[in-house]
Parts: C-alpha cells; sequence; structure tokens
C-alpha cells in the first residue's frame, strides 16, 4: 500500500479520510498546517500527499512547491471544499498530480488519480 | 456677547503673574528714578556748558521732551504691557537725555558718543511714530519709512564722525581719523538732503494714513502725524541752516511739538482710544474679509498677541475644536490665560492669550465683541467640519463592519457546516461502498453521519440568526424574548409598544439589546440585568442596565462603537454610562420612523 499524508486544518475531515482512505492508503500522518507538513514529509517520506488548499499559515499550493523542492518530492493530490473553477489558474500552474473536491474523496477515486 | 475668564485654568496662569508683574513695577520704578535723575542732572549742570542755551525756553523745551517721553512711556507701557509703545516711549526719552548728558560732560570720548546719540535721536523718535500704536512697525512699508533715517544716521553719521572736527572750543572727537573739513561738510549736507527728503515721503505717508483711517483711528494718529511735520519741520530747517540763520522760534516749534506727542499718546490710551481703534480696525478688516480662515489673525492683529490661540467650542463632541473642526488642546503657556467668549451663557470659543492683555480689558472686550458673529460663524463651520469628518469616519467604519461581518461569516460557513457537510459526504460515500460487504459497518457510518448533520444544522441555524434575526418578523418583543432566554445572565424584560416601528428601526433595537447582553455575560461579571423597550413621542428607547463592575467604554473598533455608528446612520443617538464598580447603563434612542404597510 502506498503511504500518505493527510494535510488539512479541520480534525473532523481528517478522520474521515483517514477511515475512507485507510482500505487503500498506510496513512502514515497527519498535519493540521503547511510548516508541520513540509516538516513531517522530510521527515517521513510519504509517497502521497494529501494536501488541503486552504491552510490556516499558507495556501495548498506553496506547500506543494515546498515540497516538490525536497530531495524525495512526494506525489501530491490537492484538495479542497471549494470549487475546482476557483483555483482553476493556479491548478494549471502547479506541478500537483490532480485536485479532488473533498466531497468526492474516497479510496478509489484518489488511486484512480494516482493511475 | 459676554466675557468670562475659565478659572480652573485661569487660576495656574494666576499664580505665576505676580513674580512677574512685580519685577516690571520695580524695573519701571528704577527707569522712572533714573529718568528724573537725568533731567535733573542737565538742570544742575552749569547751563554754559549746555549747548542749546540761545534762549531759557530752548533749556526747558530740552529737559520737557525728555521728562514727556520717559513719563508718558511709563505709564503707557503699564496701561499697554503687550506689544504697546511704551517701552520705545521710555527708550526714545533717555536715548535724548544721555545724548545732551554726554555733550555736556566735557569728557571727549563721552562727548563722541553724544555727539552720535544726538543725532540717533530723530531715527529713533521715526521707528516711533512709523510704528504707532505698536511697538514695532507692522509691515515692511513702515520699516522702509524709518530706513533712510537709520542710514543716514548710523553708518554714515559714523564715517561723518571720521571727518570731522568740532574745533577748539570743544571737547575732543575721539572717532576723527582725518582732519578734512570739506568731506565733512559735504557728508553732513548729503545727510541733510537724505533726511528732507525721507522726511517729507514719510509726512505724506502718515498724512495719507491719517486720511485713509476710521474716524476713531484719526484721534489717535493725530500726534504721529503732528510729530512726523514736525520732523519734517526740523529737517527743512537744517538745509536752511547751511545757507544761513533761520528763526529761533521753529526751532522751538518743532521741540515743543515733539515734547506733545508723548503726552497726547498717554491721554489716547488713558481715554481708551487705541482699544476702540484697534477695534475699529478689526471690525472692518473683518467686513473685508469675513472668512474663519483668518480670523485667528485678524484677532492677534487687533489684540496685538502674536501667539493667540484661538479654539471653538463644539458641545456635540464636548471639545475644543480648530477652524478644520480638529480638536485642540488648549493648555496655556505659564504667561497666557483663557478667556472663554460666551453667548446666551453658551460657551462660543476661547481665546488663549497673552496674561498681560488682563490690564486691557477694554481692548478685549471690545475685540471679543466685534469679533462676535464672526466667532459664531467660525464656530458653525468648525462644527460642521467636525460632523463631517465623523461622518466620513462612521461610514468607514460601517463599511469596514459590513466587510468584517462578511469575512467572519465566510470562516463560520467554512470552518463549520460546509466541512461537516464534505465529511459527511466522503462519510455516506463509504457507507456506500460498504452496504453490500459490510453492512454493520455502514450501518455505523450512517448512524455517526446523522449525528454529525445534526451539528451541522445547529452552526447553521446560529449563522442564519447572526445574519439576521428571522424571528424579528414576528415583533420586537418576541425577538428580544429570544434574546433574554439564551442569556446564561438573569434578565428582566420589560417592553411597552404600540405598533410596530420600520424594519430597520426594530433590527437597531434588537442589535442593542443582542450586543449589550452579550457584553453583560462576558464583562460585565453581573448578577442580574434588566432590558426596558419604551415607546417615546418621537423615539424608541432601549435601555440595557446591568450590576456589574462597569468601566465600559466605546473603544475604537469594538462591538459598541459598530453599534453607535449603527444606531446614528439610522439618525439615533447611543448613551453609555458606565462607571466603574457602578454598572453599566446603554441607552440608544431610535428614532420612530411607522412600518411600511404589508
Amino acid at each position: 500500500m502506498p503511504t500518505l499524508l493527510i494535510v488539512d486544518d479541520h480534525a473532523c475531515f481528517r478522520a474521515i479520510a483517514r477511515t475512507a482512505l485507510g482500505e487503500r492508503f498506510r496513512v502514515v500522518g497527519e498535519a493540521a498546517d503547511g510548516a508541520h507538513a513540509v516538516a513531517l514529509a522530510r521527515e517521513l517520506r510519504p509517497e502521497v500527499v494529501l494536501l488541503d488548499v486552504q491552510l490556516p499559515d499558507t495556501d495548498g499550493f506553496t506547500v506543494a512547491a515546498d515540497l516538490a523542492a525536497q530531495d524525495h518530492p512526494p506525489v501530491v493530490v490537492l484538495t479542497s471544499s471549494c470549487d475546482r473553477s476557483d483555483f482553476a489558474p493556479l491548478l494549471r500552474q502547479s506541478r500537483v498530480r490532480g485536485f479532488i473536491e473533498k466531497e468526492r474523496l474516497s479510496a478509489d477515486a484518489l488511486a484512480d488519480l494516482l493511475g | 456677547v459676554a466675557v468670562s475668564e475659565v478659572a480652573s485654568v485661569g487660576q495656574a496662569s494666576r499664580r505665576e503673574e505676580p513674580l512677574r508683574g512685580r519685577l516690571l513695577v520695580a524695573t519701571r520704578g528704577a527707569l522712572l528714578v533714573l529718568g528724573v535723575a537725568a533731567g535733573v542732572a542737565l538742570i544742575v549742570i552749569p547751563a554754559s556748558r549746555v549747548p542749546l542755551a540761545g534762549h531759557p525756553a530752548d533749556f526747558v523745551l530740552v529737559i520737557a521732551l525728555g521728562w514727556s517721553f520717559i513719563g508718558c512711556g511709563l505709564i503707557v507701557w503699564q496701561r499697554w504691557p503687550i506689544a504697546g509703545p511704551g517701552a520705545l516711549m521710555v527708550g526714545v526719552g533717555f536715548v535724548w537725555f544721555a545724548a545732551r548728558l554726554a555733550l555736556v560732560s566735557g569728557w571727549s570720548p563721552l562727548f563722541t558718543g553724544g555727539m552720535w546719540l544726538s543725532d540717533l535721536w530723530p531715527a529713533l523718535f521715526t521707528v516711533f511714530i512709523v510704528s504707532f500704536p505698536r511697538a514695532t512697525p507692522k509691515s515692511r512699508g513702515g520699516w522702509l519709512l524709518a530706513a533712510p533715517f537709520l542710514f543716514v544716521l548710523v553708518p554714515l553719521e559714523f564715517v561723518w564722525l571720521l571727518f570731522f572736527d568740532p574745533g577748539s572750543g570743544s571737547p575732543a572727537n575721539e572717532l576723527l581719523v582725518w582732519d578734512k573739513p570739506a568731506v565733512a561738510s559735504a557728508l553732513d549736507l548729503t545727510q541733510r538732503v537724505i533726511l528732507l527728503a525721507a522726511s517729507l515721503v514719510l509726512a505724506a505717508a502718515l498724512a495719507r494714513r491719517w486720511l485713509t483711517a476710521t474716524a476713531a483711528r484719526r484721534v489717535s494718529l493725530t500726534p504721529v502725524l503732528v510729530g512726523a511735520c514736525a520732523v519734517l519741520l526740523s529737517s527743512s530747517l537744517a538745509v536752511q541752516a547751511r545757507y544761513g540763520a533761520t528763526p529761533h522760534w521753529l526751532q522751538l516749534v518743532v521741540l515743543a511739538a515733539w515734547a506733545l506727542v508723548p503726552a497726547a499718546v498717554l491721554v489716547d490710551v488713558l481715554r481708551a482710544r487705541l482699544a476702540r481703534s484697534a477695534v475699529s480696525d478689526l471690525v472692518v478688516e473683518l467686513s473685508a474679509n469675513p472668512a474663519p480662515a483668518v480670523l485667528r489673525d485678524a484677532l492677534a492683529r487687533a489684540l496685538g498677541d502674536p501667539k493667540l490661540r484661538l479654539a471653538f467650542w463644539l458641545p456635540e463632541f464636548r471639545t475644543y475644536a480648530g477652524p478644520d473642526g480638529l480638536r485642540i488642546d488648549l493648555e496655556p503657556a505659564p504667561d497666557q490665560e483663557i478667556t472663554v467668549v460666551e453667548r446666551g451663557r453658551r460657551p462660543v470659543a476661547a481665546l488663549v492669550h497673552d496674561a498681560a492683555l488682563r490690564s486691557q480689558p477694554e481692548l478685549l472686550d471690545g475685540v471679543v465683541a466685534a469679533a462676535g458673529i464672526a466667532l459664531e460663524n467660525a464656530r458653525l463651520q468648525s462644527e460642521l467640519r467636525a460632523q463631517m469628518a465623523e461622518l466620513r469616519a462612521s461610514r468607514a467604519r460601517l463599511v469596514e463592519a459590513g466587510d468584517s461581518a462578511r469575512r467572519r461569516l465566510e470562516r463560520n460557513l467554512h470552518d463549520g457546516a460546509q466541512q461537516r457537510l464534505v465529511a459527511l459526504s466522503v462519510a455516506l460515500g463509504l457507507a456506500e461502498s460498504k452496504i453490500a460487504n459490510n453492512p454493520e459497518a455502514a450501518a455505523a457510518l450512517l448512524c455517526s453521519a446523522r449525528a454529525d448533520l445534526a451539528v451541522g444544522l445547529e452552526e447553521l441555524r446560529e449563522i442564519a440568526r447572526g445574519l439576521h434575526p428571522a424571528i424579528l418578523s414576528r415583533g420586537l418583543e418576541v425577538a428580544l424574548e429570544g434574546l433574554v432566554d439564551r442569556s446564561p445572565v438573569p434578565v428582566e424584560l420589560k417592553v411597552e409598544l404600540d405598533g410596530r416601528s420600520s424594519e430597520q428601526v426594530e433590527a437597531a433595537a434588537y442589535y442593542v439589546v443582542a450586543e449589550a447582553l452579550t457584553n453583560v455575560a462576558r464583562y460585565a461579571d453581573a448578577a442580574a440585568a434588566q432590558v426596558t423597550v419604551h415607546a417615546e413621542p418621537e423615539s424608541l428607547r432601549v435601555q440595557v442596565v446591568d450590576d456589574g463592575v462597569g468601566g465600559a467604554i466605546v473603544a475604537p473598533g469594538s462591538g459598541l462603537q459598530g453599534l453607535r455608528d449603527r444606531v446614528e446612520a439610522i439618525g439615533g443617538h447611543l448613551d453609555l454610562q458606565s462607571p466603574v464598580g457602578g454598572g453599566t447603563r446603554l441607552t440608544s434612542y431610535l428614532p420612530w420612523t411607522e412600518r411600511d404597510p404589508e
């Protein structure tokens, strides 16, 4: 099973994501803000990072860029409770694997995106 | 218009005053003794050594002139201490005596100084008459009139002394370097001619000033005009003397005219005519340009107090403000005093002026009376500007309050209901995928999803209530009962209303109570509170009283500030009384407007 780091500032979402994704991914960690996410990714070297766009200290695109610059960059999938259209230009520019609306999140949807 | 002094602030400066006052009295006393002594010295020195001994009348007039300037100058100084001509008059008198005493001293260095001083005197006298009624010329024009006299009688006189030999019958000229009678004579003639021309201009300028002055002002200007004419006569005689003898009686006329000038000025001061002429100048000036921006300068000129400060009372803001409507601190300097101008027992303005003006009440009263309407106008303008500034600020605050409320709402929606719904969506998806293979797990997921949904719905209700209390449509009283029910502090609610006011007013009343009860719960540490809503003839009075710790203020950016803006935006008025330890009483008066028929 691929290893996964979940980054979101809402505990209730992290809990349900862990449950929903646990069937096909090994969740190695959870982070509630961008700084913690970058530190955990460096330490745990997850293969995949599920990254919320709106974080309390920064935004997901900035964190994604930081992660891409690491020695063993993880595959990043962004997620948000906002609509894809809200971030369309930023999504085109960033080098993340994809974007999943939060309400559509499931283990299958994430696995499909990773191919 | 009434004038009164602010006792509390006035007293601080009054305590400072006596020392300065005593020093001035002592100085003037010493100068009086010195002046009398100088005259007496001239009298007791053998007349044979006095150059002007041609006639006893000469001698009498020389003494009279000095005493006149010193004596009258001292009284004028006392009666008109601020920027008045008194000190200058005393100085002119002393220069006169000093020159005469030096000339008869028989000691050549003093004699040399005396020659120079005796010719310096007309220059000082000219400064005095062009400055009158002030201590220094008020414009560059005044200095230009005096400038030729100062030039001829200071630097040019010095050059002349380098060449002039007074001859064997008198003490030596210590400044003599080149004994060239021809050069000295040419310089002397040049001086006399320049002085004659300058005297003509001076007399013409003063005559013009006299002709264009108001009647009250003319009376004051007459003595100095006579003085200027005497200067012109004296200069003419000086030129004529180069070519032959001059009638002696004309010299006496000049001296007599000069000696009478200070006495005439004194009479003027004693009759407060100068105050009246300053006031009439002010009236003319204000009728030409009544703009509030120039009012302070006009008053400062009329009072002769360049440091004068002017502030207007704005009752709505309970503060003094400048013509721009900005708050002013009245704190007077140690030598200043505050005079409050009142109209119908209500303060209009405050003048922070030199404490010495207290000895010229007729000037202060006259100036304040003359400026009455202009002061009232300037006060209104200041008030208008302050109101406009306040309006701009409150409008900006209302917009900002709206923006920040929307931001808060977005935050609450995003962090609360939206996250719950998102989690529910994921949970339901998960349950759906499990329902075939693992129905128990699916059932457990659905059970917890339902609990989450209940929490999410409650959060949505809370947000909707904050947006606009829907219950208000059922009436203000019912809506307020809801607020009271939710308050953690026991609240007694009393509503006396018949009929309903407009939605705007009811919403404002609701928010007043909501904000007040929130504050009671958060900060007041109160045991109980009362909410009273009472319909008055023109307004709706909403009052929230608690028995808590008090000390509440309308801080910038606070909920109370937002509340005040909201209430004032619909023409209402919010009053907060919250003494420390004495509970808090928040009262708002909202203009009663009828509800539109639905």
